[in-house]
């Protein structure tokens, strides 16, 4: 097999998403997709977020905060590749997105009251769905305001694939409830925040669940409700805007993954769930495959003095199973992907945390290098 | 000699994908089998550890799995109507108002009280006696949220504390931080992987545990340690022999390698002692894995002669 489907994709799509659980290497399978489509013409960005810290050090980003940087090309030749485009990295901080978020679309009058407020703080960092949103917004922007012909998204680690694709109805959810929405409007009307909430269910609920968590606080989340109910609108058309850009012909997502048989279900979740929505998807890159231990190996082991030889086949052997292990899952992923292409990286010795082994993992994405398998 | 972590309430946490419910698991049953009555307590999580143990699923009721082993997955909403029923004692109050429409959309989104009634189940249940006026459960492990949010998670108290008005919470937020933070009852168990990131995070795990929410670290554990197996000269007799056997084993020098980079910044990075749990290969990692683990880890969980 020559020509991964990902060809196509770095030389015509203006977003990759690439998506996936924490830890399975998502962030290096970005950057090497950032990487290729610089070094192949069209110029690139890789927003990351939160990198390995050699990786980061090797794409130059370990001064940067919520800005672009481009990476020098002095730095890329002294891996041996020249990039016929212009490669960026940029680290996105979640907290100040936010933050500019809110300076963008909130009145001014407002802006101070939302930001200090810890229902804010909730939303910002902890609420399911925030990050998701956030990475979301930020690529929205970046697409519509900068002119790289490639951006790649290296999204948060996601407990549930539902919580990407989710995230902004979650995120409108709390901001535009119809439970909040009753309780703020005749208050809002009269001008007078909260006034209703103690008036709650004719004040039994509200006395009773406010022993609970204190009246204050329920005092506190009203503010902030009516304080942001000015923003509902923008937020609205916004996350309509994000859903057209994902769902765009032009858009490709990448499923990350690796071979593990309680991964699995994830993965095909996440796969229906996409195509459900209409995404393309434009491979599964299952990382971290163990490879088979090729035959040779035994062979020469068998000659080795004793001792020795019992050290260097225990060594093979426990590499025999994990590679009989990962064959098992990557079968049942094939099996039940259907058409979806797969692309398998193998487990290098070391982490990935120079351009040179980003080069290297793309050449495995792009189906130049394959994995070895015994006929 | 007193056990390691002789201590009666054992936080598990780690990067995600470390094996951190393995190490529960793990350090249950070795706790249950040296003779104490164990709860082990997963949060709102996927039934990982009934799984590992290869037992049923937990669910959010207490149920015994082994001798001397009890488990329970607590979940926010039963945790949430044990906690509203113990501070209102009345079933109809109940239901009139945590099941309110309204109510439940508060309870949602307002910050920390999930957090408060999932640890508030987790620390009655450590200090739960039964008939005799004894302790039910001897040690209660928790395989706690994952680095990142570990923090957060054991915090509430201390955030509730310093932003509610008084009152029941105030009263309830106080007592829990006072018992989570009790160096007498609580440790913190840190477990990690020969690997940049996880090691990154047990580390700034361990800081912030100490300084932020003053929980002491009673041990870290290294989990798929792969010790040293090849001297410098069968490394070298070994590379003779051809490059595929060569290329095998130097991929596993430099698993070694990393693997004791690993643990060198483990031992040197923060303050608890160090211990080490092999990589294992089978093809089904499942209870006798665990099994296996345990009698490794048991002299973190029992006495010594």
């Amino acid at each position: 097999m020559s020509g991964s489907p990902l060809q196509e994709v770095t030389r015509s799509a203006r977003v990759i998403v690439c998506v996936g659980a924490g830890g399975v290497g998502k962030t290096t399978v970005s950057a090497a997709l950032a990487l290729r489509t610089a070094v192949e013409g069209r110029s690139s960005l890789v927003l990351t977020i939160d990198p390995a810290k050699r990786l980061a050090n090797s794409l130059g980003l370990e001064e940067l905060g919520n800005t672009e940087a481009r990476i020098p090309e002095a730095q890329l030749q002294a891996a041996g590749l020249t990039a016929q485009a212009p490669l960026h990295a940029m680290m996105l901080d979640m907290k100040q997105t936010w933050d500019e978020l809110i300076a963008r679309h909130a009145p001014a009058d407002k802006r101070a009251a939302i930001l200090e407020s810890r229902f804010y703080k909730a939303l910002s960092t902890r609420l399911a769905g925030s990050q998701e949103y956030i990475a979301l917004e930020k690529l929205w922007q970046l697409r519509n305001q900068r002119d790289y012909a490639t951006i790649v998204l290296d999204t948060p680690p996601t407990a549930h694939a539902l919580d990407f694709l989710d995230a902004p109805n979650r995120v409108l959810d709390f901001l535009d409830n119809e439970a909040a929405r009753w309780l703020l409007s005749p208050a809002l009307a009269a001008g007078k925040v909260g006034l209703k909430l103690m008036n709650l269910g004719g004040s039994y609920v509200a006395k009773t669940l406010s022993r609970f968590t204190g009246t204050d606080t329920l005092a506190e989340l009203a503010t902030f409700m009516s304080a942001m109910s000015g923003m509902n609108e923008g937020f609205r058309e916004r996350t309509q805007a994000v859903r057209e850009l994902l769902a765009d012909p032009h858009t490709s997502f990448v499923l990350v993954t690796i071979p593990a048989p309680e991964r699995l279900d994830e993965v095909m979740h996440f796969h229906r769930l996409l195509l459900q929505n209409k995404m393309h998807v434009g491979a599964i890159v299952v990382n971290r495959v163990h490879p088979p231990v090729p035959p040779a190996a035994f062979e020469q082991a068998r000659a080795l003095p004793p001792g020795l030889r019992e050290k260097a086949e225990r060594t093979l052997e426990e590499a025999a199973v994990l590679a009989a292990q990962d064959a098992q899952g990557l079968a049942m992923i094939r099996q039940q992907c259907g058409n979806c292409p797969l692309i398998e990286i193998p487990r290098f010795e070391l982490d990935v945390h120079d351009l040179r082994a980003l080069w290297t993992t793309s050449e495995y994405l792009m189906g130049v290098r394959q994995l070895e398998r015994a006929g | 000699m007193a056990a390691v972590l002789d201590k009666r309430l054992l936080l598990v946490s780690g990067k995600g994908g470390v094996g951190k419910s393995t190490v529960a698991a793990a350090l249950a049953l070795a706790s249950a089998r040296a003779g104490y009555k164990t709860l082990i307590c997963e949060v709102n999580a996927q039934e990982r550890i009934s799984r590992l143990l290869g037992k049923p699923e937990l669910g959010p009721e207490i149920a015994l799995v082994d001798k001397n082993l009890w488990g329970v997955n607590v979940r926010p909403e039963e945790a949430m109507r044990e906690y509203a029923l113990m501070t209102l004692k009345f079933k109809t109050v109940y239901k009139a108002v945590f099941e309110n429409r309204l109510v439940k959309y508060f309870l949602r989104f307002l910050p920390s009280v999930q957090e408060l009634v999932l640890l508030g189940k987790i620390l009655y249940h450590v200090q739960e006696r039964d008939s005799s006026g004894g302790f039910r459960f001897d040690r209660v492990i928790v395989d706690a949220p994952a680095t990142g949010h570990a923090v957060t998670f054991f915090s509430v108290p201390q955030v509730l504390v310093d932003t509610v008005p008084a009152g029941p919470l105030l009263v309830e937020a106080e007592k829990m931080r006072d018992l989570l933070i009790d160096p007498g009852t609580t440790t913190a168990v840190l477990v990690a992987l020969p690997e940049e990131m996880p090691i990154n995070e047990t580390l700034e795990l361990e800081q912030e545990l100490r300084t932020k929410v003053r929980i002491t670290t009673g041990a870290v554990v290294l989990n798929g340690h792969i010790p040293p197996r090849f001297s410098a000269e069968e490394q070298a007799a070994a590379a003779g022999q051809g490059e595929a056997l060569n290329a095998m084993i130097h991929g596993h020098l430099t698993r070694e390698r990393m693997s004791a980079e690993a643990l060198q910044r483990l031992r040197t990075g923060q303050r608890a002692p160090v211990y080490t749990l092999p990589r294992l290969y089978v093809p089904d990692f499942g209870a006798a894995s665990i099994d296996q683990l345990s009698a490794q880890l048991a002299s973190l969980v029992s006495e010594s002669a």
